[in-house]
């Protein structure tokens, strides 16, 4: 791919371009599928229920059913909503998800960009997906709507911070933003960064299910209280369109953690590298996904007070102290 | 913080648990005794009181009564006798007050249907109702 990226724009390498994204979306829509099967079914199973066991064999199907469904639904934008805004807002929620995904590294091998400030674009990129919130929530014209946005906002931007901070440890350790070169300097270091930067990862885990908006910091959607946050007013394709965004940014989380904190491709021991790489890559993303949905079962959903007092008085210190640690350590060894 | 590796382990050990869930289209469920369902109705043990019609709080019961065809029987047998569905709300008045038992619960339940007009129970249906009837005997 890299060398594709090098030549000239053209009409060959272009069609490349295209063939490979769609072969990506279509994983990654596989993907969707089934983790909302299996989430559907492990928290079945967490609450001694079945789960989905109708559509197809063990329920296989149930997903498809959904889906299609969805898109064979109406498609209706209430009367006093803001149209032009309206219709964009998914769009601008779900590019950045999809976007994300380019610098991601499966293997050493099976990547598409190779950015040298790849974890930077990463976190820049998704940061845009909280505009197709507020887009969305603002345009419904609806006040459930707007406030299920504003506290998605407001708790994206909070914990955006600490992700960032938390990452920085990693940052220091290897010296470089690219990647792929993070994962080379845990190859080299015999480790991977969760052990040294134990705090760092601890920190990530948490600011990142803040934002995924998963239980238990999942107030965007809180079905309790704001019906369901910002997308109240959506149906149809357009709301499969924040439903894709959703569980494409946990497989692009769970990609990243995979990434920075536990060796990406690298095998647990050096004996077990005739394994090939994407299985460990897979291993590891499944087990992280599979974190997520056992988190899902557990815990309550947070308080929005307790939310923000977590995120600036707690996580961001913690984060700081996590730098300075990483960057005297550094310094004096 | 040990608190939350507590209700981490719970969770996962209930994913091995036996599941609760009953197969209820799949496999038949089995009522307790005093389970309230449809009614089946003995047009030969009614004795036309009326009682059943009077004290059903939905009035959704309708009989009518004729002279026995016997001219040395006394008393009335019944003609007609429906119950509509649509508002029966299975309180089990009916069959507590009916003095022959001519009219009892079944734990049969199953009533959903695309028509109203299929809730409207008539005499036959009522006596065809046979099934899994309170008591044991049909």
């Amino acid at each position: 791919m890299g060398a594709y990226l090098e030549q000239s724009f053209g009409l060959q390498n272009s069609l490349v371009f295209i063939l490979s994204a769609v072969v990506l979306l279509a994983i990654v829509l596989g993907f969707v599928t089934y983790s909302i099967y299996f989430q559907r079914k492990i928290l079945g199973w967490m609450q001694l229920r079945i789960g989905p066991n109708r559509v197809g064999p063990f329920g296989l199907l149930q997903t498809v059913a959904d889906v299609l469904k969805l898109l064979l639904k109406e498609d209706i934008i209430p009367k006093a909503a803001d149209k032009p805004l309206f219709i964009i807002a998914p769009v601008i929620a779900f590019v950045p998800a999809f976007g994300v995904l380019a610098v991601m590294p499966f293997t050493d091998k099976l990547h598409f960009a190779d950015v040298g400030v790849g974890l930077l674009y990463y976190i820049a990129l998704s940061g845009i997906t909280v505009l197709g919130v507020i887009t969305g929530g603002w345009a419904s014209n609806n006040k459930w709507a707007l406030i299920g946005a504003m506290r998605s906002a407001a708790q994206m931007i909070s914990y955006e911070i600490p992700l960032v901070m938390s990452v920085v440890g990693v940052i220091l350790m290897t010296g470089s933003l690219n990647l792929i070169d993070i994962v080379e300097k845990q190859k080299e270091m015999g480790m991977w960064f969760f052990i040294p930067q134990f705090l760092g990862f601890i920190i990530f885990i948490i600011a990142q299910l803040a934002e995924l908006s998963r239980t238990p910091f999942d107030l965007t959607e809180a079905e309790s209280e704001l019906i369901s946050g910002y997308h109240v007013e959506y149906s149809g394709f357009r709301w499969a369109f924040f439903m894709l965004t959703e569980y494409v940014y946990i497989f692009a989380m769970a990609s990243l953690t995979t990434v920075l904190f536990l060796g990406g491709w690298l095998p647990p021991i050096e004996y077990l590298s005739f394994i090939p790489g994407i299985i460990w890559f897979a291993l590891k993303f499944v087990a992280i996904v599979f974190f997520i949905f056992w988190l899902q079962a557990t815990f309550p959903r947070m308080r929005v007070d307790q939310l923000m007092q977590m995120g600036w008085k707690v996580l961001l210190p913690l984060s700081l102290v996590n730098i300075l640690v990483t960057a005297v350590l550094k310094t004096v060894l | 913080m040990l608190g939350f590796a507590k209700g981490m382990a719970y969770t996962f050990k209930q994913l091995t648990k036996k599941k609760v869930t009953h197969m209820y289209p799949d496999q038949e469920m089995v009522w307790p005794e005093r389970f309230r369902g449809i009614q089946h109705f003995a047009p030969e043990k009614c004795i036309v009181c009326n009682q059943c019609a009077r004290i059903c709080p939905t009035n959704c019961i309708n009989l009518i009564g004729k002279k026995s065809e016997d001219p040395n029987k006394k008393g009335k047998v019944i003609d007609t006798y429906d119950i509509n569905f649509e508002i029966c709300i299975l309180c089990d008045l009916c069959t507590e007050v009916c003095p022959t038992e001519a009219i009892v619960m079944t734990t049969n339940f199953e009533l959903a249907s695309y028509s109203r007009d299929e809730l409207f129970k008539n005499l036959e249906w009522l006596d065809d109702n046979n099934t899994n009837v309170r008591g044991g005997d049909a």
